[in-house]
């Protein structure tokens, strides 16, 4: 296999309660797909995608997690790990929305302020049953300095920009945090995954 | 179907062909994907070694069932319950020691959970030799239907949170995944959830009932299965609200790995691997989740008659399996990944477990429980320091 030079690597967490749609965005944005039938996550579960942005490639570590209360306490190591946190909550779940502050408090906890948190109003697609307005996202986002956007998984709303406005904010190139070699195969994509990137990581070996 | 040498030239073809993909085998035949139904109904994607392999298992465990049987007919039905029956091996002018045909027949009995029970028998095998039976013969005969009756129509955060996973519980499985199987499910976790409030519900909690329904095949058994599964079997507070136990089982695991498979340990370690990334499902789901029914079933074989020790050599042989793959990574995600592909096709049992207790070799009891008591101490300093900071936090 193709070595390349290091690529960035960079680590994002999925925080925020149960239900509310952590391996949804997560499933979306790496397949491009929906399933109603996902598996209930369990402790935590790992997925990478290599991203291609203008002016360079960045390597994404996603870091699923658990949604219930009591898993929590097995977070703290991912999230001390974590250059990026993602809290997601439900529009058509308010409970889910309070909750957010607990999350971002346990991420200050941990990393203080020297992480980047996005806000995520996940299911706009269930407009009947909207409990939570984009105005109060914003706003709590702002309260606590942190980035916000709504989406749908569901319907493939807003996920890449989710995903672009992550990888914007992320260090630039110059602060590598991989020191490491890596090869440019992706295990982790299944078939029926991004076909067309898939290609591109197995072809792609420059050596620069 | 094929030979081999025909198996071989086939790989050969597709080396030729697929240049890019040079693994082994089985990673080169990957690319022929079907699904099929399991053992226990669930549809499974593998290639054609799976396929075969899937085969070959169902022949062992025919040829179990009739070792099974044979047992029966001669020694008497529960004869496993009934260490002192003499052994027929020894012949009938041997019985002088009752002690010693005891012994023999708890070496037979080991040994022959360790090789399976046949899927028929598995409902009475469990029940009586993890303990359900005589915790179910403590209560009065209606007590799980009291029980349900009891909290009927009752909404906890642990109903809601159990409503949220029964959908999520091996979704497209020909009966969980029915009004029927949700609504059996639902009963089981729910009465539990009633019956020791301090676990309530934990999520994980729902593949072990699911699995243990589909065997023990009434409602009732799996109940008790679950009760005995978590009040004797597993170590004290796996499941309850800061999974302290569970936290001290990944902890006496990472030992373990070191004592018992010290390059992978150190190379983990180099790359910042910690073993709880992959081990905290295994140990929570009691591996449901990530191995075919099946081979879970023969780990649950194992687990219920020696104890949870059982998990940590399934744990360790899964990587000890793969440990010239592993020792040539560079990063997490593709520990990770060797691990889940190596667990999803783990199709013969016979395969892990002989690794499991063979090669990793012999673990007391005793010298784990001394390890979790050390940990617990540990575990204990640390889940308070994090509640102590979290707090001050809330108050500023």
């Amino acid at each position: 296999m193709a070595k390349v030079s290091p690529l960035a690597k960079y680590k994002l967490v999925f925080l925020g309660d149960q239900s509310v749609g952590k391996t949804s965005i997560i499933t979306r944005f790496m397949y491009d797909k929906f399933d109603t039938t996902y598996q209930a996550t369990i402790g935590i579960d790992f997925l990478s995608k290599t991203m291609y942005l203008e002016d360079r490639t960045v390597r994404l570590q996603l870091w699923d997690t658990a949604g219930q209360e009591r898993f929590r306490s097995l977070i703290p190591s991912y999230i001390r790990d974590s250059s990026v946190a993602v809290i997601a909550y439900d529009v058509a779940n308010r409970q889910s929305f309070l909750n957010t502050s607990k999350w971002v408090e346990e991420v200050r906890t941990e990393r203080g302020s020297d992480v980047i948190i996005v806000l995520v109003g996940n299911k706009t697609d269930l407009v009947d049953k909207r409990q939570v307005s984009i105005e109060e996202g914003d706003n709590k986002a702002r309260e606590f300095g942190i980035m916000f956007i709504e989406t749908s998984a569901k319907a493939g709303f807003n996920i890449k920009p989710l995903f672009r406005k992550i990888a914007a904010a992320l260090p630039g190139m110059e602060t590598l945090s991989s020191t490491k070699q890596e090869d440019m195969v992706d295990v982790n994509l299944k078939s029926g995954g991004n076909s067309s990137q898939n290609t591109e990581q197995q072809g792609g070996g420059c050596a620069c | 179907m094929f030979g081999p040498q025909s198996k071989r030239d086939i790989a050969l073809e597709w080396q030729a062909q697929f240049p890019m993909l040079r693994q082994s085998i089985h990673a080169r035949r990957a690319n022929l994907v079907v699904k099929f139904q399991d053992l226990y109904g669930f549809t499974v994607e593998g290639n054609v070694d799976d396929v075969n392999v899937l085969n070959e298992v169902r022949e062992k465990v025919r040829q179990q069932g009739r070792v099974w049987w044979a047992l029966e007919a001669s020694k008497g039905a529960n004869w496993y319950l009934k260490p002192q029956v003499p052994s027929i091996s020894e012949g009938i002018g041997l019985k002088s020691s009752l002690k010693f045909s005891g012994f023999v027949n708890a070496i037979t009995l080991k040994k022959l959970i360790r090789k399976g029970i046949p899927p028929v028998l598995r409902p009475k095998v469990w029940f009586s030799l993890s303990g359900a039976a005589k915790k179910k013969s403590t209560v009065p005969e209606s007590y799980y239907n009291d029980l349900l009756k009891a909290v009927e129509g009752m909404d906890t955060p642990a109903t809601r949170q159990i409503d949220h996973d029964l959908p999520r519980t091996f979704p497209g499985h020909p009966w969980l995944d029915t009004v029927e199987g949700h609504a059996a499910l639902r009963r089981v976790l729910v009465a539990y959830s009633f019956r020791d409030s301090d676990v309530g519900y934990c999520q994980g909690l729902n593949y072990v009932a699911a699995l243990l329904l589909l065997v023990m095949k009434t409602e009732e058994d799996a109940f008790w299965m679950l009760a005995v599964l978590l009040e004797n079997v597993l170590v004290n507070d796996c499941y309850t609200n800061n999974l302290s136990g569970c936290h001290v089982e990944q902890r006496v695991f990472k030992d373990l790995l070191a004592k018992k498979c010290p390059r992978i340990a150190s190379h983990l370690e180099a790359l910042g691997f910690n073993v709880s990334l992959v081990a905290t499902e295994w140990f929570l789901c009691l591996f449901s989740k990530s191995l075919p029914s099946e081979t879970t079933l023969r780990v649950w074989d194992v687990l219920f008659y020696e104890g949870a020790k059982v998990l940590f050599h399934v744990a360790l042989a899964i990587f000890k399996m793969n440990e010239n793959e592993l020792l040539l990574t560079h990063q997490v995600g593709d520990i990770i990944s060797i691990l889940q592909r190596t667990t999803h096709h783990l199709f013969d049992p016979d395969e892990l477990l002989t690794v499991a207790f063979d090669e990793i070799g012999f673990m007391t009891t005793n010298t784990i429980s001394k390890q979790r008591k050390k940990q617990e101490t540990e575990v204990m300093k640390e889940l308070d320091l994090r509640l102590r900071r979290l707090n001050s936090l809330n108050e500023k």
